[in-house]
């Protein structure tokens, strides 16, 4: 077992050192989902966006007291939670997208994944490696994106921060094992551009739509119920990651 | 001289002995969508042998070497590998596989010694740097570590794709076309590694286009027509040469 998480290490490792050698992939995801949230805050209208902070008063502070709450939203319901959550996921598909190609990407310049095979690897230790790259790669993407959507949209974390943490951990856990999977189908077969994403997309739709009916439920209604679909994250986790441990190996192709 | 011999309907050893063949295979076969790609290959080829493997563009060559690597499975007959099946000890076995190709198989913004430490980690080697630092200085690459392979030339790449190939020492080498792109000068130096391998008591697999440089490596040849064996022979009869081309031109 051991030896299975070192070579998932010394496997995620190396992408983790091309990338941060070449900046290739991040450097490109990072501004797309940046642009996205910025052209989705812009097309949503002012009243959507944070509102300026009264005198004395913090942004959130303010935003609780702004009367501009989402279409839909309940009463008492933060103003940009729900713009803000989708915005935020809709960055995350798009620029999640693009990680899973260039983590992919890497092993089909000068036969480079022919050489992986070769080596003395189970195949779902090469997708469990991948699956941590791109966990890796999305999780610093968070780390960018998530403050400029709650500057943008002006919602409030701090009630909740933990579980927002976690929901996005969960959900991010389940994207890129659908993602990964998917990527390597892709990149084995000629049709590649816009394949992955009309691929992933419709697949991580249930995965998608919970986790945000969650966040909306947690921080713009501040429901109790907000963890009620966390078995259906779960679900979901579990039966992508078993998949792509199987089918790793029928998928890809030297 | 290596001593092939090509027998479809021998008797299999019950184990794996020190002694066993590296490579036999008895009706191996692979169908792609209805389209034959190898046809009832049966051959055995003994420790240290050194096999050319010929053919025109499209016999086979690189598809059977790719299913004696494991990569790509047969879809008829048998194979073994150091006398075990390969179809249930594929992963084990890879351990004593080496590989180079006209692709270099290496990360191309990977400084080259960071590419063979991350294959030698992979391949559970001990003291993988020091290995790397080693086959660089024996592929003449010791100056160019710090380099990324989308730095060097061909004939640089080539040298370092062997580097790959040997860091976990693999006892069968197969190389797939690896004189393709390659200018006279590096020709000659892979050359001298070959023989500098097999010499060593690697068990080497050639697929090559050039029949006379071929001839003068191997041991034994055999040539690939439509999937089938066309020929088997040992190198050195001074018609051979003519013989393989006028299969592959027929």
């Amino acid at each position: 077992m051991s030896r299975v998480w070192s070579q998932i290490a010394v496997l995620a490792g190396k992408d983790l050192a091309i990338e941060a050698r070449t900046r290739q992939t991040l450097g490109l995801v990072v501004v797309l989902g940046i642009l996205i949230i910025v052209v989705l805050g812009l097309g949503l209208g002012p009243q959507q966006m944070a509102p300026a902070p009264a005198p004395g008063m913090g942004g959130a502070a303010a935003a609780g007291a702004t009367p501009g709450a989402a279409p839909g939203a309940a009463p008492g319901a933060a103003p940009g939670a729900a713009p803000g959550v989708a915005a935020l996921w809709v960055a995350y598909l798009f620029a999640g997208v693009l990680c899973f190609e260039g983590s992919m990407a890497v092993e089909r310049h000068d036969g480079a994944l022919a050489g992986l095979l070769l080596a003395p690897v189970d195949r779902g230790v090469l997708y469990l490696a991948k699956l941590v790259t791109n966990l890796v790669l999305m999780l610093v993407l968070a780390l960018v994106l998530t403050p400029v959507a709650v500057l943008l949209f002006g919602f409030d974390l701090s009630p909740a921060p933990g579980s927002f943490a976690a929901i996005m951990a969960i959900s991010f856990v389940g994207l890129a094992a659908v993602g990964t999977l998917f990527a390597a189908v892709v990149s084995s077969s000629r049709l590649q551009g816009g394949l992955l994403a009309m691929a992933i997309f419709p697949v991580s739709l249930p995965l998608v739509m919970t986790s945000t009916q969650m966040l909306i439920r947690l921080f713009g209604q501040k429901s109790a119920s907000g963890l009620s679909g966390l078995g259906i994250l779960l679900a979901f986790d579990v039966i992508y990651l078993v998949a792509g441990w199987l089918a790793f190996e029928l998928v890809l192709e030297p | 001289m290596s001593t092939l011999s090509i027998n479809p309907a021998q008797d299999w050893p019950a184990a794996d002995t020190v002694t066993a063949p590296v490579v036999q295979t008895q009706g191996l076969g692979r169908v792609v969508d209805d389209r034959v790609i190898l046809r009832d290959i049966g051959l055995t080829l003994p420790r240290g042998g050194f096999l050319a493997l010929l053919g025109a563009n499209g016999a086979g060559k690189s598809t059977l070497l790719f299913c004696l690597a494991t990569l790509t499975p047969a879809t008829s007959g048998r194979l073994l590998l150091f006398g075990r099946e390969v179809k249930k000890d594929a992963a084990r076995l890879r351990a004593r596989i080496g590989m180079i190709s006209h692709q270099a198989m290496l990360y191309r913004d990977l400084p080259a010694l960071e590419n063979l430490t991350f294959f030698g980690r992979l391949y559970g080697v001990a003291r993988p740097a020091q290995k790397a630092a080693e086959l660089l200085e024996m592929v003449k690459l010791a100056d160019w570590r710090y380099e990324p392979p989308k730095n060097f030339s061909r004939g640089m790449l080539q040298r370092l794709a062997i580097a790959r190939s040997l860091m976990h020492d693999p006892d069968l080498l197969l190389a797939d076309e690896p004189f393709t792109g390659l200018d006279v000068r590096a020709s000659r130096q892979l050359e001298d590694l070959l023989r500098q391998l097999h010499g060593a008591g690697k068990t080497i697999i050639l697929t090559h286009h050039n029949i006379a440089q071929s001839l003068e490596l191997a041991g034994r040849v055999v040539v690939l027509r439509r999937g089938r064996v066309a020929l088997d022979a040992p190198t050195g009869s001074p018609a051979l040469a003519q013989s393989v081309e006028e299969i592959l031109v027929s």
